[in-house]
């Protein structure tokens, strides 16, 4: 391996605060949720620097475990935004129709 | 890798055999007999549950063994009977709340035995990955449990701040378990501890990884276990979620919080307890006094309980943090840690079991709402004046012997401002707890509502079986501090503690 | 040699100013596209690390499948819809002064020369050997078989999650469809 570990830990780090620094700064729950999945990816790229510089596979397996849960958690979390637009979505649409009516 | 004996296997993971086959089970039957008011399906979950729960009770003061990932100790036995005790007293209540509120029973059940299953897993992980996954596993459910009551806005809201929330901590967490894998070179926490105890590997660079590590993984243990500053979801999840979740929260998913505090600090990083113990000590009591001054100024029940659960977190957070390796009594702190959650267990599913059978009879659960309470339901006003008591840690109840085990372990450490802010803290606490029993016994009920409140049966097993719980541990504590005494025992059986 | 350096120097800046991009982006729908220009590079990076595998499933289940499912959800509620919180007030600086402390710490952390931990079981010359992927599932399926076990359980309550909290019912749909039709006639 030619370039440092560090280099790519140093790189973690920096993605790292960049989804913190977008979780506080947005409102809106689909950015959190894309601010979140950048610490994730951050995370996962120190596992695989870490891995290699440790000739461990221990850290590949994890980052394989962290993609799945993520998708899950994903699943999840759109599924209730959803269910959050249509309750408050629909009520709009009545609105609208009340007025045009 | 050596041959798997299966037959083995499956006997010491037996527990959670039967919780995931009964929940898969459960999940069939809902899809195939279309009947979501029957007791069929209550029936299978509660014969599931009982058999986890009394099986779980062989596996006590067995030797360690270690399966895949999966630690079969004491402490992993400790927590089988908690969680699935929990469980069976969170179905009791559930099934009349369930019936009356949503379509989906089925699912409602089994994710209910997936849960508990999840709580095991999390107490049992000696693996950073397994520890992840159970973690994900337990959250994720608790998600979904949280918004089930998909056409109210206030429950979909609830569930997708938690989410966030949890899942921003779970990604700090995740960050932290990244450093200490590069510091340690594996996932597994007897090898990370290894690693830290060789003085030929521990140079520099580990020592200074290490530190920022426990910081980072604390954002995810604290969320569970609603440490302030993580404790935010809180209020708004046990507002918004359906009230026998919310009991869930605020003692299974707690449990399993404090299980994985113990299980990977006490076993990955004996070596640095003089960095974690004082981390965990500016936590503790951030939590209770954060938790107790916001709790005085609460106008609904769910959110009282809420930020009264946060200031108990605190001093249960205590014992861990007074916790002294050479003291072998029961003052030792993880003791009192495990003796705290056993009667914090009856005497706040306790307080929950009455919040819901008050407001499945008066749809509210505003603290106004409770006034002249003794009139329509003496039998319940009762009770919850026995766990409100137990609460506050007066005695002759549970709550008073947890908080002397854990109050007695600070003092055993000589961390005496760290008892006395605990005692303080207490005091508080009175306030907001008496000013409830205050509406209940001397307001006047509102002029409408005098007829008495009723709840079924198995709403009344559970209230009942809480009661007597929380009782029995005040005057005759001495099984349960047995039983936290064999949890304890996994102690002994660290190889580098 | 330096080629590496050099590939890592452009990947290193592409991924982090499509990080930045996608958290100051106003329209969520170029969010989205940031992010699978990030995780792309990311994939890259993976792959100068000797884990082509893992490139390929970071590709196939991020850039792919999670990615998508974000874009389809944003395209049903449109690009900004309302906030889940309140604006509290100095917000923005304050969440920039957090994200540079919080940037200048970790680096201070991770910054080390080299990971000394226990050396692992996986050498460089088995992990030449044995083919990337082959040894990552041995490791797979016989140390890590518990947690694989938890893996799938954990999917199935993800699809029973999405399916309770969003699926309608037919008599919902039928409710809902009713003043709609009724209201354009």
């Amino acid at each position: 391996m030619i370039v440092p570990v560090s280099y790519y830990l140093v790189l973690g780090a920096i993605l790292f605060s960049i989804g913190v620094t977008g979780v506080l700064l947005r409102r809106n729950a689909i950015m959190v949720f894309m601010s979140i999945e950048l610490m994730l990816n951050a995370v996962n790229l120190s596992f695989v620097a870490m891995s290699r510089a440790l000739d461990s596979l221990d850290g590949q397996v994890f980052v394989f475990f962290v993609m799945t849960v993520a998708a899950a958690e994903v699943a999840v979390g759109l599924a209730l935004i959803v269910a959050i637009f249509r309750s408050l979505g629909s009520a709009d649409v009545d609105d609208a129709h009340v007025l045009k009516g | 890798m050596a041959q798997i004996n299966w037959a083995e296997t499956i006997w010491l993971l037996g527990p959670e055999v039967i919780l995931t086959v009964g929940a898969l089970v459960v999940l069939v039957v809902d899809f195939v007999r279309d009947d979501d008011r029957g007791p069929l399906l209550p029936g299978l979950t509660l014969i599931t549950l009982g058999g986890a729960f009394l099986l779980s009770f062989t596996y006590l003061g067995l030797d360690r063994t270690a399966l895949f990932m999966f630690e079969v100790d004491n402490l992993t036995s400790f927590f089988r009977i908690l969680a699935t005790g929990t469980s069976v007293l969170i179905l009791l209540v559930s099934v009349d709340y369930v019936r009356s509120r949503s379509r989906h029973a089925g699912e409602f059940y089994s994710l209910l035995l997936w849960v508990t299953l999840a709580v095991i897993l999390v107490a049992a992980s000696s693996d950073l990955i397994l520890l992840y996954l159970s973690f994900e596993l337990l959250s994720i459910t608790s998600y979904i449990l949280v918004g089930w009551l998909r056409d109210e806005a206030r429950s979909n809201e609830a569930a997708i701040k938690y989410l966030l929330y949890g899942a921003i901590s779970s990604a700090v967490m995740l960050y932290g378990m990244s450093l200490l894998y590069g510091a340690a070179g594996s996932t597994r926490l007897e090898d990370i501890a290894r690693t830290f105890s060789d003085p030929a590997v521990r140079v520099g660079t580990l020592d200074e990884l290490v530190l920022p590590a426990v910081v980072l993984m604390l954002a995810g243990f604290g969320f569970k276990t609603s440490l302030v500053p993580f404790h935010q979801w809180a209020p708004d999840a046990y507002e918004g979620a359906p009230t026998p979740v919310t009991a869930f929260l605020s003692v299974g998913s707690k449990a399993a919080g404090f299980a994985v505090l113990i299980r990977v600090f006490l076993t990955a990083l004996p070596m640095f307890q003089v960095d974690w113990a004082a981390v965990l000590v500016a936590f503790s009591i951030l939590t209770m006094t954060l938790g107790n001054l916001v709790a005085l100024v609460q106008t609904n029940m769910k959110r009282l309980l809420a930020y009264s659960s946060v200031a108990q977190a605190g001093y249960i957070l205590m014992g861990l943090a007074a916790y002294v390796a050479t003291d072998t009594s029961t003052l030792n702190g993880i003791a009192g840690v495990l003796l705290y959650l056993v009667a914090y267990l009856f005497t706040n599913l306790g307080a929950f079991i009455a919040v819901i059978a008050y407001e499945q009879a008066t749809g509210s659960v505003s603290i106004a709402d409770y006034a002249g309470m003794v009139r329509r339901a003496p039998w319940l006003a009762g009770a919850l004046v026995v766990f409100f008591l137990s609460l506050a840690g007066i005695p002759p109840t549970a709550g008073f012997v947890g908080k002397l085990a854990v109050f007695g372990a600070a003092i055993n450490a000589q961390l005496y401002y760290l008892a006395v802010i605990g005692v303080v803290n207490s005091v508080i606490s009175v306030y907001y707890y008496f000013n409830v029993v205050r509406q209940m016994f001397f307001m006047p009920p509102p002029a409408e509502g005098e007829e008495p409140v009723r709840y079924p049966q198995a709403m009344g097993l559970a209230l009942t079986v809480s009661l007597v719980g929380t009782l029995l541990i005040g005057i005759y504590p001495q099984p349960f501090l047995d039983l936290a005494n064999v949890g304890r025992q996994f102690l002994a059986m660290l190889p580098f503690a | 040699m330096s080629a590496q350096f050099v590939i890592f120097g452009l990947l290193a800046v592409t991924s982090v100013a499509t990080a930045l991009a996608m958290i100051f982006s106003r329209n969520a729908v170029h969010g989205v596209l940031f992010m699978v220009g990030n995780f792309a590079a990311v994939a890259l990076l993976y792959v100068l690390l000797g884990s082509p595998f893992l490139a390929a499933v970071q590709i196939l289940v991020y850039a792919g499948a999670i990615m998508v499912l974000f874009l389809f959800v944003v395209m049903l509620m449109g690009p900004e819809p309302a906030p889940l919180w309140e604006h509290i007030p100095g917000q923005r600086p304050l969440a920039l002064l957090f994200g540079l402390l919080l940037a200048a710490g970790l680096i201070a952390a991770v910054n080390v020369e080299e990971l000394t931990g226990v050396p692992g079981i996986m050498s460089q010359e088995v992990l030449e050997r044995l083919g990337q992927p082959t040894a990552l599932a041995q490791t797979l399926f016989e140390r890590y078989l518990l947690p694989f076990e938890v893996t799938s359980l954990l999917l199935l309550i993800g699809m029973i999650g999405a399916v309770v909290l969003a699926k309608r019912e037919k008599h919902e749909l039928q409710a809902e469809r009713a003043p709609r039709e009724g209201g354009a006639e």
